[in-house]
């Protein structure tokens, strides 16, 4: 992890200086990433690649900004973060509830079909807030300074957002508990 | 449920602070409650986990695509040899504006015809001399190059003929022998 870190360091470097190969790689570094990260906002695999080439193409042209290379991750997913919600101002009106994500033959089946239908149920009744904080944290594993960089909000909203949706998507997936998950 | 002062999402995480974290520990093995609590949090983590990420269906178009070309100041900017194409071109500009700044007053033009006059004798007289010995200097290493190439070749061809030699003789020799060996052979039989 140590070493990815450094390399992408260089990487950024180098496409600072106008290298286009080393922003490539970072690109397919980074992409299946920011891909699921907009598709687990979106709910929508068109939408969210759409969104993914749109925020590797505004952070091409705003990495002279980027003023810590250590913080690439956070400050890449701020600009994924702002397409996901222009997509979803976009789309439809305030308050609604987005569309689950769709199902795709290709998904391996890891789980019952019903637990990762319940799964998405919780999720979908989720506010778009408190599903992006399970986004970062469970799916993306991001710290809590991180969540906020990219939230552009303090932590201990943060925290608020994150720990109000676990305590709702506990309520919803208890019966997975009797029934046992591993 | 919570029955502690510290933070039992952020202990679940591994976000609690090394000193707050040995005191979280030590309570956690002590309550059950808390321990029920973060096994609730393991499975939901779980469950979720049952939406794995999926494969990107289309890569991201490359810089290299058009729609990242960078722009006209980004390309200027970037470091390479085409500074020094820059820098080349801002020295002949200046060589070239100080020729016309400081050029020499016009000479009359009867002097120039003098002196192109001068300069096509001077070349007509030097040149056949320069190209004589150019084509002398390239003969005669021509001339190196073949006796060094011969030479060569006679060496690895004597080297050759010596081993052959040897070879012939050696073979020569063990005939003789086996001659020899025949020939007391035949005579011891016909002494009998």
């Amino acid at each position: 992890m140590i070493f990815r870190e450094v390399e992408d360091r260089d990487l950024i470097k180098r496409a600072r200086r106008g290298q286009v190969e080393a922003y490539n790689l970072l690109v397919s570094r980074w992409e299946k990433r920011i891909y699921n990260y907009i598709l687990r906002l979106v709910g929508d695999r068109e939408d969210a690649l759409d969104a993914t080439q749109d925020t590797f193409l505004k952070a091409y042209q705003s990495l002279g900004k980027l003023e810590d290379e250590e913080r690439f991750a956070p400050w890449l997913f701020r600009i994924a973060h702002n397409e996901a919600y222009s997509l979803l101002r976009k789309r439809r009106p305030e308050g609604e509830m987005p569309a689950e994500i769709a199902e795709g033959p290709e998904r391996p089946r890891l789980y019952p079909v019903e637990l990762r239908l319940a799964v998405k149920g919780a999720l979908g009744r989720l506010s778009d807030e408190q599903r992006e904080a399970v986004v970062l944290k469970i799916y993306q594993g991001f710290k809590f300074e991180e969540m906020a960089q990219v939230l552009g909000c303090p932590v201990s909203t943060v925290k608020s957002r994150l720990y109000t949706a676990l305590e709702l998507l506990k309520a919803e997936l208890a019966p997975i508990d009797a029934r046992g998950v591993e | 449920m919570k029955c502690t002062s510290f933070d039992l999402n952020a202990y679940y995480f591994g976000e609690l602070p090394a000193d707050e974290r040995r005191g979280a520990e030590e309570h956690v093995a002590a309550c059950a409650a808390c321990r029920a609590e973060l096994e609730r949090l393991r499975v939901t983590q779980t469950a979720l986990a049952s939406i794995p990420d999926e494969e990107i269906p289309q890569r991201v178009a490359f810089v290299s695509d058009k729609v990242f070309e960078p722009n006209w100041c980004q390309r200027l900017w970037r470091p390479g040899p085409q500074w020094a194409l820059v820098s080349a071109g801002l020295i002949a500009a200046a060589i070239l504006l100080h020729g016309y700044m400081y050029r020499p007053a016009a000479a009359p033009a009867v002097e120039a015809q003098v002196i192109e006059t001068r300069v096509e004798a001077e070349l007509a007289r030097r040149l056949p001399v320069a190209l004589d010995q150019a084509v002398s200097r390239l003969e005669a290493r021509h001339r190196a190059q073949v006796r060094e190439a011969v030479a060569a070749v006679e060496k690895r061809a004597e080297i050759e003929r010596k081993a052959q030699m040897a070879a012939f003789e050696e073979n020569l020799d063990v005939l003789r022998k086996r001659f020899n060996v025949m020939y007391l052979a035949s005579a011891n039989m016909g002494g009998r």
